[in-house]
């Protein structure tokens, strides 16, 4: 019997909006995909795109980066900053040919607990269906299959 | 003696400069920078297409600040690293007296910024032909082609980081490679360590990078480097506006935001 693919979704959140509204989702019993595990951070501005990168070498499917809606920052404008960083960090990942539907982005503020719950359960069904994340590991092989080549043909 | 080695000469011997960074012969035509305290050593100097290294570089160097009055023989990606060096305040401890040649092989002296500013603007460069070609062709690829060409190209990352050394912008004293506590980079050369460096160079550099494309030219084994960060400053100044190396005052564009930043992708 095989068995539905599980992915694993970590989510980089701030703490004064969206980790309050997924609290909000769990204290209101709004039932959501168990996929997720949730990182808190001070603000999105703090979110650093290598801690992205180091939760797919680590094995992460998905990533959900969220944070307090536009003009809507505990410090007034981290979230602003954090915008300009994830635009272009997408266009980089895009450019580099990185699959970026495996990132979502999203703002969710204290009272959003609903909009956390459909954001965690549309991204979950969103990566079962891409499967599991390989193109890192592929790339590990691929260095190890050259140096197997190259110690052969020595 | 050409006009060039003369005005260096004579800005030696009325105390204008102390060191000059320039360009002298070596083997195979090629040019390397040369370092001249006197006014007797100035028919080292050459300028030659050849001439490409990026001098702006050593003016990060305790050593070359030492010298407290610099003479840079600058062709015009130098002269806009330090128009952007400046603007990040990277210079503001350094006497500096910038030499360019013109396209009417005129030598040209600036003593402040404003006028290499002024130049820089007039005379902007555009990308090259070569390089206009190759961002074309991989923006036309579908992702996974794009995927497959950057994992080739990054599977032969030998991790010298010359890339990093020859980069006027990458002046931090300590970098995240270096640091291992957590270890940000894999140490040795493997494929992922090889993306995660590229990826971490191209943000670091994003909305900074000068289009010098000294990386690229100088990468051991050809990895077409500098493309990343020149299709980031395509996207930048589409997005947000800003040209890099423009204007002494235009800071950086990831350190700023306008809240009428425009994006599809945030839900």
């Amino acid at each position: 019997m095989s068995e539905q693919f599980e992915p694993k979704i970590v989510a980089f959140v701030c703490n004064w909006c969206t980790y309050a509204g997924a609290d909000l989702a769990g204290t209101s019993r709004t039932k959501y995909a168990t996929n997720v595990s949730i990182i808190r951070f001070p603000c999105t501005g703090r979110i650093d795109f290598m801690l992205l990168m180091k939760a797919f070498e680590n094995g992460a499917d998905g990533i959900i980066v969220s944070g307090c809606h536009p003009n809507d920052c505990h410090y007034t404008s981290g979230n602003f900053h954090a915008r300009r960083r994830w635009i272009v960090f997408r266009s980089l990942l895009d450019f580099m040919g990185f699959d970026t539907d495996r990132i979502t982005f999203s703002w969710v503020s204290a009272a959003e607990g609903a909009k956390w719950a459909g954001l965690v359960d549309e991204t979950t069904q969103r990566i079962r269906e891409k499967g599991a994340f390989t193109d890192f590991k592929k790339l590990d092989c691929s260095t190890f299959e050259k140096i197997s080549h190259d110690a052969i043909t020595e | 003696m050409t006009p060039l080695q003369n005005k260096v000469a004579e800005l030696f011997e009325n105390g204008t400069i102390s060191l000059m960074i320039g360009y002298k012969n070596a083997i195979n035509k090629l040019a390397v920078p040369c370092f001249i305290d006197h006014a007797t050593q100035v028919e080292q100097l050459i300028y030659t297409p050849e001439c490409k290294g990026n001098l702006s570089v050593y003016l990060h160097k305790a050593e070359i600040k030492q010298a407290k009055k610099i003479g840079i023989l600058a062709n015009i990606a130098t002269l806009r690293s330090l128009v952007q060096l400046t603007s990040e305040n990277q210079l503001s401890d350094i006497e500096k007296t910038v030499i360019t040649i013109n396209a009417q092989n005129e030598v040209l002296v600036f003593d402040n910024m404003e006028k290499v500013e002024e130049y820089v603007q007039a005379n902007f460069p555009e990308y090259t032909e070569e390089d206009k070609k190759l961002l074309e062709q991989l923006n036309s690829m579908t992702r996974a082609e794009r995927w497959q060409y950057w994992s080739e190209q990054f599977a032969a990352c030998v991790k010298c980081y010359a890339c990093r050394a020859v980069c006027p912008m990458c002046y931090c004293s300590s970098c995240t490679v270096e640091c291992n506590q957590p270890q940000w980079i894999k140490v040795s050369s493997e494929t992922t360590g090889n993306l995660e460096w590229h990826t971490m160079r191209a943000m670091h550099l994003a909305g900074r990078c000068i289009n010098c494309g000294e990386c690229g030219r100088i990468c051991p084994v050809g990895i077409p480097v500098h493309l990343l960060t020149a299709q980031m400053n395509l996207d930048i100044e589409k997005e947000f506006g800003s040209k890099t190396g423009f204007s002494c005052n235009s800071g950086y564009a990831l350190n700023t935001f306008k809240p009428e930043d425009k994006e599809q992708f945030i839900k």
